[in-house]
């Protein structure tokens, strides 16, 4: 483990954005033992050592670039072009982290200019961006935004020295091995196919009807919750995949259904098989799921 | 001779362009540069896909644009003969985490931006703390997450009401949370108890307090913000909550407020592209945020201040930090009533039947947003956003600028302009959009 006293050099540079992952970072509970790991030369809202026009000169280097939002080479900072920014600090940095969707994969704002914009290392699924190719250089953290805890998670791997294992899409196994499904209070109910009856319940599973992409998406949002107490299905909002490269997809509340079987099967699950289980499933009937919990309280 | 400033520490970056005399300022342009697409992105889609796009317009209002659109779309439902029934519950709900986001706002303007800035104009004893701003907006939005699930960018409103289903568990939660950051308020930010600091009625209470608030009021006076950076003395607030009041105001005199006579058109910048756009009611600019919202409530300190001080720096300043314990207090009474017995969502009828315009206004942290969409069976043909920025920080023609480049006229120098410029809480994200 590298000594305490030597402090790696941040620099947090946006892209096309909206500000949400610099905003999300803020909500960390350790972020002031954070930065006091790091000697933060630029950020958009924290004290920093350098302003936006310094950092735009180019003229010397960082540890670590954080990037938000999607890359739009021609976009420029200060008068610098993101081209010729992400091209200094990017060559010059140990760790490069794509801190949300949009840097990651492009994200929201790619879907708004799908000829321009992308993520640093990815455009989608493909390894499109400026970045492109440097898979273990570049950490995806999709999500939109990024979880603070993940932002964390990385940074202080990086400040410990310690190597963060990655996905073929560039994101840390240890956030994004599981599904945003794994941790969900919905879970029995999803097990017992059964649905939530409408938005405004906590009783019942947003995935056969509502649109929750759940099972479908590779994130830790219910293992590590949102602002240390909740997620989107835990206050019945349908997960929207927004971890994935696909994000934003269209009809977000809804469920494709085949003869009112979801479309799309949970990950690694076979099709065929998920369909005799959903029939068996569905052939019981737990009273305990059919009651209100309000009726508790 | 123009000469430009990038301004930072924003939310985005903006460009300053000014003609001075000696080092007066004597004219102001203000540039946005970045644009990103969003309401182009939102047509062919169908409606209820803007509840999850609009947030991401603002990483720090996205709650304010999920619930203009919200209010726009059961507007529609409204226009095309199938009003959405709400209940008192879904409608406490929102406006509570609304309330909740515009908290954490007030916190960061305040430690990351306002009193640092006000350091570097020369002003001694401020002891700024950034990261408290980032402390006390965590324990917001934590609570606001306990209903909405995350922040930023949570979904949670829909038409016909909300998607939680919070028991008692929760509310007893978030009464928790609320009670310690009122109590991190009351020492830190304030240094007196909440109801107290509400019972005040003029500026000259503020004298004995030792705290980051009374550090604030000493230091704006310090460095004459009590006699800078006024406009208009012209203030509008057109969204509609248990907390506000819909006027029009000259000075503290208030008219009727009409929607409908907003209007936008390109900002003006000799020197940069700017993606901007001011907004006017009628002819006219008006100031929009916490100032107006203060003043059409008929808020007795914050008129006080506006007597003896009009509408500058500190009023506008003042204005915006004294709304934090307003608010406060208003997310405790709707804690407080919340009725959890009550349905949190009533289905309306299918969206697929609905080809109607509607509109949607909201008091978001710096003031009216409105969202307007044209639907044609539940898909947006057209949508269009007008953001508070907007309203205060146009920027217009010499013989008629906008409320900001107004304000900027006559400071001292660049520096000083620059503070008078953030005196606004400058979203660019929000602007260009």
């Amino acid at each position: 483990m590298p000594s305490r006293l030597y402090k790696p050099t941040l620099i947090w540079l946006q892209g096309v954005t909206c500000n949400g992952n610099t905003h999300s970072f803020l909500n960390l509970p350790y972020l002031p033992q954070l930065l006091e790991r790091f000697e933060v030369l630029y950020h958009p809202l924290l004290p920093c050592t350098q302003s936006l026009a310094e950092t735009a000169h180019c003229k010397r280097g960082c540890d670590v670039l954080v990037f938000e939002g999607a890359f739009d080479p021609e976009m420029e900072r200060a008068g610098t072009t993101l081209k010729q920014l992400v091209g200094h600090y990017a060559g010059e940095a140990g760790h490069v982290i794509a801190a949300g969707s949009c840097a990651s994969f492009g994200g929201i704002f790619k879907a708004s200019a799908p000829n321009r914009n992308s993520g640093l290392a990815f455009a989608g699924e493909q390894p499109d961006g400026p970045l492109r190719g440097r898979v273990g250089k570049v950490i995806n953290l999709s999500g939109c935004p990024v979880h603070p805890e993940w932002l964390g998670y990385a940074l202080m791997s990086i400040a410990d020295g310690r190597p963060v294992a990655v996905d073929q899409l560039g994101r840390p196994t240890a956030l994004y091995r599981h599904m945003a499904h794994d941790g969900c209070l919905r879970n029995e109910y999803f097990e017992w196919k059964v649905d939530v009856e409408q938005f405004g319940r906590k009783e019942g599973c947003l995935f056969y009807e509502h649109g929750c992409r759940g099972p479908l998406t590779h994130a830790s949002c219910n293992r590590t919750l949102w602002n240390g107490v909740s997620s989107k299905m835990r206050v019945g909002t349908p997960c929207f995949g927004c971890t994935e490269p696909d994000f934003p997809r269209r009809n977000l509340f809804e469920t494709k259904t085949n003869m009112s079987i979801p479309e799309e099967v949970p990950v690694g699950v076979s099709k065929r098989a998920y369909l005799t289980m959903t029939g068996i499933a569905k052939s019981f009937k737990i009273k305990r799921l059919e009651e209100r919990l309000i009726d508790d309280d | 001779m123009m000469t430009k400033a990038l301004i930072e520490h924003i939310e985005g970056e903006a460009s300053l362009y000014f003609d001075t005399r000696g080092d007066k300022v004597t004219w102001a342009e203000i540039a946005f540069p970045h644009f990103r697409g969003m309401e182009r992105m939102l047509e062919g889609r169908k409606a209820t896909d803007a509840l999850v796009l609009t947030p991401r317009v603002c990483g720090i209002c996205g709650h304010a644009h999920l619930m203009a659109t919200v209010r726009a779309i059961e507007a529609a439902y409204a226009e095309a003969g199938h009003p959405v029934e709400l209940t008192r519950k879904a409608q406490s709900l929102r406006e509570l985490t609304l309330v909740l986001e515009m908290i954490q706002n007030h916190f960061k303007w305040l430690y990351l931006v306002i009193l640092p800035e006000l350091e570097k104009l020369g002003v001694e004893g401020l002891a700024p703390a950034p990261l408290k701003g980032a402390f006390a907006a965590a324990q917001a939005t934590k609570i606001l997450a306990l209903f909405a699930g995350q922040w930023p960018h949570s979904s949670y409103m829909i038409p016909g009401g909300v998607t939680c289903d919070p028991t008692h568990l929760e509310r007893i939660q978030a009464a928790g949370l609320l009670d310690e950051l009122i109590a991190f308020f009351e020492k830190e930010t304030a240094g007196i108890d909440l109801d107290t600091l509400l019972t005040f009625a003029s500026c000259r209470e503020f004298n004995p307090l030792q705290s980051d608030l009374g550090r604030l009021e000493k230091g704006l006076i310090a460095a004459g913000m009590h006699k800078k950076g006024m406009a208009y003395d012209r203030f509008v607030v057109l969204g509609e909550h248990g907390f506000t009041v819909r006027a029009r105001l000259k000075h503290t005199r208030p008219m009727k407020a009409d929607a409908s006579q907003v209007a936008t058109e390109a900002a003006v910048c000799r020197d940069e592209t700017s993606y901007a756009r001011n907004v006017r009611y009628g002819k006219h600019f008006y100031e929009v945020g916490p100032l107006a919202r203060a003043i059409s409530a008929d808020n007795a300190l914050i008129k006080n201040m506006h007597r003896r001080y009009k509408d500058s720096v500190y009023t506008r300043v003042m204005a915006r930090v004294y709304e934090t314990a307003l608010l406060l207090q208003r997310a405790r009474k709707l804690l407080e009533h919340l009725e959890l017995s009550e349905p949190s969502y009533i289905p309306p009828v299918p969206l697929e039947r609905i080809t109607a315009a509607g509109e949607g206004i909201v008091e978001a942290p710096r003031g009216p947003l409105i969202h307007r969409m044209r639907l044609e069976r539940g898909i947006v043909a057209d949508y269009s956003i007008i953001t508070p920025t907007q309203w205060n920080l146009g920027s217009s023609v010499m013989s008629d600028p906008a409320p900001a480049q107004k304000a900027m006229v006559g400071a001292a120098d660049i520096a000083e302009a620059t503070f008078i410029f953030r005196s606004f809480d400058v979203c660019s994200v929000c602007t260009t959009h």
